[in-house]
C-alpha cells in the first residue's frame, strides 16, 4: 500500500517509520521547509526549531497550528502546510535567531558556498539583524592537522557531538557549557582521537569545523571539479567525490552509498589523497634514475620483454583492469605471473576469495551477534564504524585479539594469542557469543587471522545458521581483483623461476618486493639474481628508487578503472581530472604569440597503466592478442559492466567456488614459551596514505609493542630473511608473549603474523 | 553547597571510601556523579584536573562527560574561589528587580572581575542563572544560603560581614 499525506496540497509519499521532514527530503521538497538539526543519518532531535510547518487537523475542533517537522511521525492523509504567512514568520525569525551571533565572515569562510546555514538563511529570506549588541565569541582550540575549528559560527545544532559521541562512539569530543554558552570541542588542545573526525567538516552545516587540509590549498568549491570515485585505501571500497582545481587534486568528500559507507568516509579515506601531490611522486619516466622520455623507455622496456626472460607481478593495490592487462600481457608472452608478493599472500587471497557472499556494510550494521577478529578499526576502519551502528542497536559484541582494541573495550574481549585465534575461531559455532541471535555476522581482519585461520572461519560459518555471515578485510583495495585469475602456486613458480634463471628481468605494477610487501625478505634475497626491473607504480617506494626503469601512472582520481572490493563488488571509477599545470609565462612554449588569459594548461600527468601496457603490446606487434584475452577475462568477471554512479556488481558465488579447493598451507606451530608475532597498525596507515603529511603526522610511533611486564630498552628480532632491531613499547592493551610490530617490520624479518620468532632483549642501563 | 577552598587529598581512604560508597549505591555507576562531585567539590574546594579524572574513573564516564557536566552546572566550581561565594541571579525576575546594581556593587567591592578571588581571599563573586527565588527578587546565594530581596544597603552590611569573617547563615 502506498502512503502519503499531504504538503501545500502536494502528495507525498513516505515510508511507515518515517517522519515528516525525512518524507519531504527524499520527495525533493527541502526547499519548502529549512532544517539544520536533523541528519539522515543521525535522526531528529527537535534542537534548531527551524523545520515548522502547519498542521490542519481533521476535526472542527483544534485550531491548525505549527509544529516542528523532524519530530511528527508521518502518517496517512495528514495535512501540513508551509506556504503561509505566519510558517514563514515562523522561518524567517528562527533564523534569524540562530543568526543572532553568526559572524558575517562568508566571504573568508571555507564552508560558503556549499553552507547549509547560507543556503537556509538565503531560501528563508532573512537578510537585515535586529540585534545590535556584542557578539558572543569563543577561543578556538587546535584539533590538530585534519580538523579546523572557528567556534564563533556555531548555530548550537549539536550535529557534531551527535556524530562524534553517539555514531562514532568517541571520547575525546563533547558539548560544554549552557544557555548561549555552549561551545563543542575536546578537554584541551591536540588532535582528535577518532578515525571518523574528518566527518565533523561535513555533518557541520556551517564553518565551525572545516577541511584543514583542504584549506592549505584551497579553491572555493563551486571552482572544483568533481566527479565520482572509489577510495582506493582499503578492501570497504567506500564511494568518494574527489575534487580537483586546475590540475590537482584539493580534497576528498564523501559520496552517499547506502550499501557501503553511508554518508560518512574514515580519516584514511579522506585524508590520505596528498599521496597525489607529494613531491616524491614519480612523474617522468626513469631509465637508470635519469628522467627520459615515455617513447624511449618504452623502446627499452619493449626489447627487455622481447629476450622472453621476464616475469611478471601484478598488485592488490592496483585496479582490476591494469592488473588483467598486465596478466594479458604475460599470457601473451608465455611468461609467468603472479598477482601478489608471496605464497602466503596468495593463500590469503584464495581463502578470503573462498568466503561466501560477505555481508555489506548496511547488513552488518544491522546485525544482532558480531565476532569481530583482530584489530579491525585499523585495517578497514568503515568498517569499524559499521559495528558501531549494529552496537547502538543493542547487538552483542565479541572481540577476539592480541590486544585490547578500542572496539574490544565496547564489547565482550577475549585476549588471545594469534595462534589461538585459528582454534577459537574453529569453535564458535557453539559459542554462546553467537547463541540465539537473529544475524550473526563474523568480521576478520585477514592478515591476523592468516589463511589457515580464515579456512577454519570458512568451515565455523557452515555449521552456523544459513543467514550467518562473514566477511575478511585487508588494507588493500582490489586484493579479489589482483588474485582472482592468478594460478595456484603462482608467487612461488615466479620465484622459482628466478632462482633458475629462466627469467632475469621483473615487470612490476604497483607493488614493492623490496620495500613493505609481504615477502619481501624473499624478494629481496633473489634480488642479485635480477639483470633489471620495471616498476609501473604511483608512489616512491623502496623498489621505485632501486628500479631500474620507472614508469609513473596516473593516480586513482586521473583514471578510470575497477575495484573488487571485500564482498566482491565490482565498483567503477572515473577519471576526475586532468593532472596539468597552468604556464603562465610566455617564455615556455617560446612562440612569441599572446596568450589566452590565464596561461596555457600543461599536461603534467602520467597515462594509467592500461595505456603503457597497451604500447607495449602494440610495439611487440601482440595488441590484438592482448586486448582480445583482455577483455574475455573482464568479461567473465563482470559481464556487465557497472556504473560509476550505481551501486556495482557483485561477483557471483558460482564463479568464486573454485577456491574453496585451494590449499591451505599449515600454519607454523607455536609452544606457549616461543614469542610469538602480531601485526600493528594504525586506521591511517596504508601505503598512499602513508605519502600524506598530515595524515601521517598522526601515526603512532614505530617500535616492539609488547606487554608492559617486559623490562627491556629495545630488542633485536631474528627471521629467516634478516634482523630487526627497534626500541620496545610498553602497551598494558597487549597480550603478554606477543610482540607487535608493523608490515615492514614483517617484511624485513620474512615473516608472518602468529609465527613464532627469536628475540634478544637489551635491558634499560 | 558551600567552597571554601580545602585540600584534602585525593589518595585519602576515608573521601575515596565515601566515593566508592556512592557509586555502589547507584543503580549504574554513571548515574553517581553529581553526588561524586558534589562531594569532591567540599573536600577540594573546586573541581580541579585530579579530581575531574578521579570522577570519571570512579563513575566509568570519560572525561569530557564530566566536563561537560561540570560546565552545565553552574554549581560545580572549576576555578579556585574565596572563603565565600557570592551567587548572584541574574535571571529575568532579578535582572528587571535590579540584579545588575548588585552585581555591579559585588563586583566593585571585591575589586577584582567576576569569578576571581578577591585580594583578601575572602570572596568570589559569580552572576549565577535562576535560583528560584523569583518571589524574593532580586536574590542571592552565600555560599548554601539563599537571600533575597537585597538591596544595596542589605549587600554592603553582608559584604562587610564576610570580609570580617562574621557571617553566620540563618
Amino acid at each position: 500500500m502506498k502512503h502519503v499525506f499531504f504538503l501545500d496540497g502536494q502528495e507525498i509519499p513516505f515510508i511507515p517509520g518515517q517522519n515528516v521532514l525525512e518524507a519531504a527530503i527524499a520527495a525533493g521538497k527541502d526547499q519548502q521547509i529549512p532544517y539544520f538539526c536533523f541528519h539522515p543519518a543521525l535522526g531528529s532531535l527537535g534542537a534548531c526549531r527551524q523545520c515548522a510547518v502547519k498542521i490542519y487537523a481533521h476535526d472542527s475542533k483544534h485550531p491548525p497550528r505549527i509544529t516542528m517537522a523532524c519530530l511528527l511521525p508521518a502518517s496517512d492523509a495528514l495535512q501540513l502546510a508551509t506556504l503561509e504567512d505566519d510558517v514563514h514568520t515562523e522561518h524567517r525569525e528562527i533564523i534569524e535567531l540562530l543568526m543572532t551571533n553568526h559572524p558575517l565572515d562568508c566571504p573568508v569562510c571555507d564552508e560558503g558556498g556549499q553552507c547549509h546555514l547560507q543556503d537556509m538563511t538565503v531560501q528563508t529570506g532573512h537578510s537585515v539583524r535586529h540585534y545590535s549588541g556584542p557578539k558572543r565569541t569563543y577561543r578556538n582550540q587546535d584539533l590538530g592537522p585534519l580538523v579546523y575549528q572557528e567556534m564563533n559560527r556555531c548555530i548550537t545544532c549539536y550535529r557534531c557531538v551527535r556524530f562524534y559521541q553517539d555514531a562514532a562512539q568517541g571520547e575525546d569530543f563533547g558539548v560544554f557549557g549552557s544557555r548561549n554558552r555552549v561551545s563543542f570541542g575536546r578537554l584541551e588542545d591536540g588532535p582528535l582521537e577518532s578515525p571518523f573526525s574528518g566527518n565533523l567538516v561535513e555533518v557541520c552545516p556551517t564553518g565551525v569545523f572545516t577541511d584543514k587540509v583542504f584549506r592549505h590549498d584551497y579553491v572555493r568549491v563551486w571552482d572544483l571539479q568533481q566527479g565520482p570515485s572509489v577510495c582506493p585505501h582499503c578492501a570497504v571500497g567506500c564511494n568518494t567525490t574527489p575534487g580537483a582545481r586546475l590540475g590537482t587534486l584539493r580534497r576528498i568528500r564523501n559520496r552517499i552509498r547506502p550499501e557501503i559507507n553511508g554518508h560518512f568516509l574514515c580519516d584514511r579515506g579522506r585524508y590520505a589523497f596528498p599521496y597525489v601531490t607529494a613531491n616524491s611522486r614519480p612523474l617522468q619516466p626513469r631509465l637508470m634514475g635519469e628522467t627520459t622520455r615515455q617513447d624511449a623507455v618504452l623502446r627499452q622496456l619493449a626489447s627487455r620483454l622481447e629476450e622472453g626472460r621476464s616475469g611478471f607481478l601484478g598488485s592488490p593495490r592496483e585496479d582490476l583492469q591494469s592488473n588483467l592487462g598486465l596478466f594479458a600481457l604475460a599470457d601473451c608472452l608465455h611468461a609467468p605471473f603472479a598477482a601478489v608478493t608471496s605464497s602466503w599472500a596468495e593463500a590469503l587471497a584464495q581463502q578470503c576469495l573462498a568466503l561466501p557472499q560477505a555481508p555489506s556494510l548496511q547488513e552488518v550494521a544491522a546485525a544482532d551477534r558480531i565476532v569481530v577478529i583482530g584489530d579491525l578499526d585499523s585495517i578497514a576502519p568503515m568498517a569499524g564504524f559499521a559495528v558501531r551502528q549494529a552496537l547502538r542497536q543493542g547487538a552483542a559484541l565479541t572481540v577476539l585479539a592480541s590486544s585490547r582494541t578500542e572496539l574490544a573495550q565496547k564489547g565482550d574481549y577475549r585476549p588471545l594469542r594469534p595462534s589461538a585465534l585459528r582454534d577459537q575461531v574453529a569453535q564458535l559455532a557453539d559459542d554462546p557469543c553467537l547463541q540465539g541471535g537473529r544475524f550473526p555476522v563474523l568480521l576478520a581482519t585477514a592478515e591476523t587471522l592468516g589463511p589457515s585461520g580464515l579456512y577454519a572461519l570458512r568451515k565455523t560459518l557452515e555449521k552456523l545458521p544459513a543467514n550467518a555471515r562473514a566477511g575478511a578485510f585487508v588494507n588493500r583495495p582490489n586484493l579479489f581483483g589482483a588474485a582472482y585469475f592468478a594460478a595456484d602456486g603462482h608467487t612461488e613458480r615466479l620465484q622459482q623461476a628466478l632462482r633458475q634463471r629462466k627469467i632475469n628481468h621483473l615487470l612490476c605494477l604497483g607493488a614493492d618486493p623490496l620495500g613493505e610487501d609481504w615477502g619481501a625478505g624473499t624478494w629481496r634475497t633473489l634480488a642479485p639474481g635480477l639483470d633489471g626491473l620495471t616498476l609501473l607504480d604511483m608512489v616512491d617506494s623502496e623498489t621505485a628508487r632501486s628500479a631500474e626503469t620507472l614508469i609513473p601512472v596516473a593516480a586513482f582520481p586521473e583514471r578510470a578503472g575497477l575495484f573488487v572490493n571485500y564482498e566482491g563488488r565490482i565498483q567503477a571509477f572515473s577519471p576526475v581530472y586532468r593532472r596539468e599545470a597552468q604556464v603562465l609565462h610566455s617564455a615556455v612554449h617560446g612562440s612569441g604569440f599572446p596568450e589566452a588569459a590565464g596561461g596555457v594548461k600543461h599536461p603534467l600527468g602520467p597515462p594509467p597503466p592500461l595505456f603503457w601496457l597497451g604500447r607495449l603490446a602494440e610495439m611487440l606487434h601482440l595488441h590484438e592478442a592482448w586486448q582480445k584475452r583482455l577483455d574475455f577475462y573482464l568479461h567473465f568477471l563482470c559481464p556487465e559492466r557497472p556504473d560509476p554512479e550505481g551501486p556495482g556488481v557483485l561477483l557471483p558465488d558460482t564463479i568464486r567456488a573454485r577456491f574453496e579447493i585451494a590449499a591451505v598451507p599449515a600454519a607454523r606451530a607455536v609452544t606457549p614459551e616461543q614469542w610469538e608475532l602480531d601485526i600493528f597498525r594504525w586506521y591511517g596507515g596504508e601505503t598512499l596514505a602513508d605519502m600524506a603529511d598530515e595524515l601521517h603526522s598522526l601515526a603512532p610511533a614505530r617500535g616492539l609493542r609488547v606487554h608492559p611486564n617486559v623490562q627491556a630498552a629495545a630488542a633485536t628480532l631474528h627471521g629467516p630473511c634478516g634482523e630487526l632491531r627497534l626500541p620496545v613499547i610498553a602497551c598494558a592493551e597487549m597480550v603478554q608473549g606477543v610482540i607487535a610490530i608493523d608490515q615492514e617490520g614483517f617484511a624485513e624479518l620474512g615473516l608472518y603474523p602468529g609465527d613464532p620468532v627469536e628475540v634478544s632483549w637489551e635491558q634499560r642501563q | 553547597m558551600s567552597s571554601p577552598t580545602s585540600t584534602v587529598d585525593l589518595k585519602d581512604a576515608s573521601l575515596l571510601a565515601r566515593l566508592q560508597d556512592l557509586v555502589a549505591a547507584s543503580p549504574v555507576p554513571e548515574a553517581a556523579i553529581s553526588e561524586v562531585l558534589q562531594v569532591l567539590q567540599k573536600a577540594r574546594g573546586y573541581i580541579d584536573e585530579e579530581a575531574l579524572r578521579l570522577a570519571a574513573s570512579l563513575t566509568g564516564l570519560s572525561p569530557v562527560k564530566v566536563e561537560e557536566l561540570c560546565t552545565f552546572y553552574s554549581l560545580v566550581l572549576r576555578e579556585p574561589v574565596g572563603t565565600h561565594v557570592l551567587r548572584i541571579c541574574d535571571s529575568i525576575a532579578c535582572h528587571m528587580a535590579g540584579a545588575q546594581d548588585i552585581l555591579t556593587q559585588a563586583r566593585q567591592h571585591s575589586g577584582v572581575d567576576l569569578g576571581e578571588v578577591s585580594r583578601s581571599g575572602k570572596l568570589t563573586v559569580i552572576p549565577h542563572v535562576c535560583i528560584g527565588l523569583c518571589d524574593r527578587a532580586p536574590a542571592l546565594m552565600v555560599d548554601d544560603q539563599a537571600l533575597g530581596p537585597v538591596d544595596t544597603q542589605t549587600l554592603t552590611r553582608l559584604l562587610a560581614q564576610l570580609e570580617a569573617d562574621i557571617w553566620k547563615p540563618s
